[in-house]
């Protein structure tokens, strides 16, 4: 048995069998039997064969357009196909440990990557992209013979471990076959954790080294509560797993089965839940977990790998009804586009990377770039067809327009000179609309200390946790190195969400909270206590903390807010909350008598 | 065993195609052919593997050691040292 510690991203516990996933390649780890090492051999050297002939045809038809000298690279593409380094060394590894070819090739490749990493400049990177263009033909022609299925069935149930999980991969993954998932980078607010929420998979980040430690086909237990992977449990640690996720089971039936509608806090307090999605099929989970509206519909998941103004008023007007009219009589926040440049040009929606770079090292999309609202401004077609399509819709129930990442009132009134211009433009074809509020997301520090001159000309906030944390603490979420720093219980953050509510009362503009942070049972109640009392966050985490606010009396939540903000570090601030509040302690994303946080130790 | 130095002229160093003609010339001798860094001899790559050869790195100005090891060494030395000397027949940039 061996556990690895990591960061619990998605509460829950599963276990089963490791299906193992390299994100640059996308490759499973499979184990052969000795029989069948002779046949991975084949189909190694089949495609070694194949993609020499097809780099034969290219070098000649590049000497004849393009001369001897552009040639003379496939020349010596076709001398990497044969280097020892390469092939070769695959069937080696392909002997000694075993495994599927094209994880054998992965292997060899990384082995070189590894040696190239330690010289890193430019010259050299361009050298291994000469590499990887070889190693992905050669891959690519394993791929037809990988189809007709070789040994382990990769669509059995499995617990998925990765290096990395790119969202746009996660978002694919099915939950029906997914049991849990463990990767080694990533935090709490990666985009593919905030998925892996939302469809119920247990899940744990920041698991280092994990993929080097499991074995195929090993049974590995994801325990997404206290955020651990375990390989080869022990029965011991199955048995308790096996409790606490029926535990888990009765009490969510419980919290499923009765009415949706507002919570109130013990005194009396109502406090509203919405939910995070970003695709039509979380309706129903949604509703299912009591949310009372959508409040935050995230539509860069809809672009896939479209470019922004590829994507026609017709196809999204469909989509923004449909969630608008499923969720009726409730309201629906939508966001607008937030992609950077590359993924507004059809770069693919939501965070990901594109392969080569070394392990454990991430950088989200270009935080400080040109993205969301920015982008939006500058690709002034694509957002009024955005908006149109929205105003459209809005003719079928409550939508809220939500934009995001704005940093001045100036960005504010451009949007909505852009509304006006798509309403305007709708309104000529005859179709009378009704009013949509804009709001405006606070994440960036700028809109946060000026929401009383934002609130002059939004109708409407929501604080985006996730991205407003690692702007205010300078901490990359993305980046393994200082996620745990990362840390929402920082007193700044406290501080700052306090600042934003008392800003915007004087206009009685709602604030509501739409990052993960109020998916924490303890941070939820801070929260509260400052004010905070509409909610967004994903389905699955709904139903517990509908259930942990009924419990509370927002007396208490607020005088602990009060205590709390004047504490100087994020553990004391937990410390209080342990204290103040017995119940977190057997709440089950608790533990040890203290609500999980990164940032925590 | 005989081995030289000789220093990478040509304006990209040891690319892929200056690496693949090192690779054919070398391929053309019986001899074992080593190569390595100058300033750090520890790690010594086949000559005649291009993926190693990449390994090196070799930019312009460095300063490479060739070893050869076998019947037809003296040649194949010669042959090889003329053939970085000369820019791997690189475009004069």
């Amino acid at each position: 048995m061996l556990r690895i510690p990591g960061l619990p991203v998605s509460p829950g516990v599963a276990w089963g069998p490791a299906a193992l996933m390299l994100h640059r390649h996308s490759a499973m780890r499979r184990g052969i039997a000795a029989a069948h090492v002779e046949r991975e051999l084949g189909r190694l050297d089949t495609a070694k064969e194949t993609s020499a002939t097809q780099l034969r045809a290219i070098h000649a038809r590049v000497s004849q357009r393009a001369g001897a000298d552009l040639a003379n690279l496939f020349e010596a593409q076709l001398l990497m196909l044969d280097d020892h380094l390469l092939v070769p060394r695959a069937r080696r590894i392909v002997e000694s440990d075993r495994v599927n070819a094209e994880w054998a090739l992965d292997r060899a490749f990384d082995e070189f990557c590894a040696v190239f990493s330690e010289v890193g400049d430019e010259y050299l990177r361009e050298r291994r992209g000469d590499v990887a263009d070889v190693v992905g033909r050669l891959r690519r022609n394993l791929a037809p013979a990988a189809a007709r299925g070789a040994g382990a069935d990769p669509a059995a149930p499995a617990v998925l471990v990765a290096d990395e999980l790119a969202p746009s991969v996660a978002a694919q993954l099915d939950p029906a076959s997914i049991l849990g998932l463990a990767f080694e980078t990533g935090s709490r607010t990666h985009h593919s954790a905030i998925l892996a929420r939302s469809l119920a998979i247990p899940a744990v980040a920041g698991a280092a080294g994990v993929t080097l430690h499991i074995r195929p086909g090993a049974l590995v237990l994801v325990d997404g509560d206290a955020g651990e992977v375990v390989i080869d449990p022990s029965p011991e640690v199955l048995d308790e797993a096996r409790v606490r996720r029926e535990r888990r089971a009765t009490s969510a039936g419980l919290q499923v089965s009765r009415p949706a509608g507002p919570v109130l806090t013990a005194d009396g307090v109502t406090v509203r839940f919405h939910a995070n999605i970003e695709r039509l099929e979380e309706i129903e989970t949604a509703k299912a977990a009591g949310a009372e509206g959508v409040g935050l519909f995230r539509t860069e998941f809809l672009l896939g790998d479209r470019a922004v103004d590829a994507f026609d008023e017709e196809a999204q007007y469909r989509v923004y009804r449909e969630v608008v009219e499923r969720m009726a009589p409730h309201t629906v926040t939508i966001r607008t586009f937030d992609v950077d440049e590359s993924q507004a040009a059809g770069g693919g929606g939501g965070e990901r990377d594109h392969g080569a770079r070394p392990r454990g090292i991430g950088l989200s999309r270009g935080s400080l770039g040109l993205r969301a609202i920015r982008v939006s401004l500058g690709h002034r077609e694509a957002f009024e067809t955005q908006l149109r399509a929205l105003a459209r819709a809005g003719r079928h129930g409550a939508i809220r327009v939500l934009l995001p990442f704005v940093s001045s009132v100036d960005e504010l009134r451009d949007a909505r000179a852009a509304m006006r211009s798509a309403i305007h433009e709708v309104e000529e074809t005859g179709q009378t609309l009704a009013v949509m509020p804009v709001g405006v997301m606070i994440e960036v520090p700028a809109a946060a200390l000026t929401v009383d001159l934002l609130a002059a000309e939004a109708d409407f906030f929501s604080i985006g946790t996730n991205d407003l944390i690692q702007y205010c603490l300078a901490v990359d979420r993305a980046d393994g190195r200082v996620a745990g720093l990362f840390d929402p219980l920082h007193p700044a953050i406290l501080r700052v969400i306090r600042s934003v509510i008392r800003l915007a009362r004087p206009r009685r503009r709602p604030v509501a909270l739409c990052g993960e942070m109020a998916a924490d049972p303890g941070a939820l109640l801070l929260l509260l206590g400052l004010g905070v009392t509409e909610f967004s966050m994903s389905p699955a985490a709904i139903p517990e903390a509908r259930g942990l606010v009924r419990r509370v009396t927002m007396g208490d939540a607020r005088r602990a807010a009060v205590r709390a903000v004047s504490l100087p570090t994020s553990a004391d601030i937990a410390a209080l909350l342990a204290a103040r509040f017995p119940a977190l302690a057997s709440w089950p994303t608790g533990r040890d008598g203290r609500p999980h946080m990164e940032g925590q130790p | 065993m005989l081995e030289r130095t000789v220093t990478i002229r040509n304006a990209l160093g040891m690319h892929a195609r200056a690496a693949a003609r090192f690779v054919h010339a070398a391929g053309g001798f019986q001899c074992r052919v080593t190569v390595a860094r100058e300033e750090r001899g520890d790690r010594r790559v086949d000559g005649k593997s291009i993926l190693g050869l990449l390994l090196l790195a070799a930019s312009r100005g460095v300063v490479i050691r060739i070893t050869a090891d076998g019947a037809d060494e003296d040649e194949a030395l010669g042959s090889l040292c003329r053939l970085v000397e000369a820019g791997f027949g690189d475009e004069p940039c």
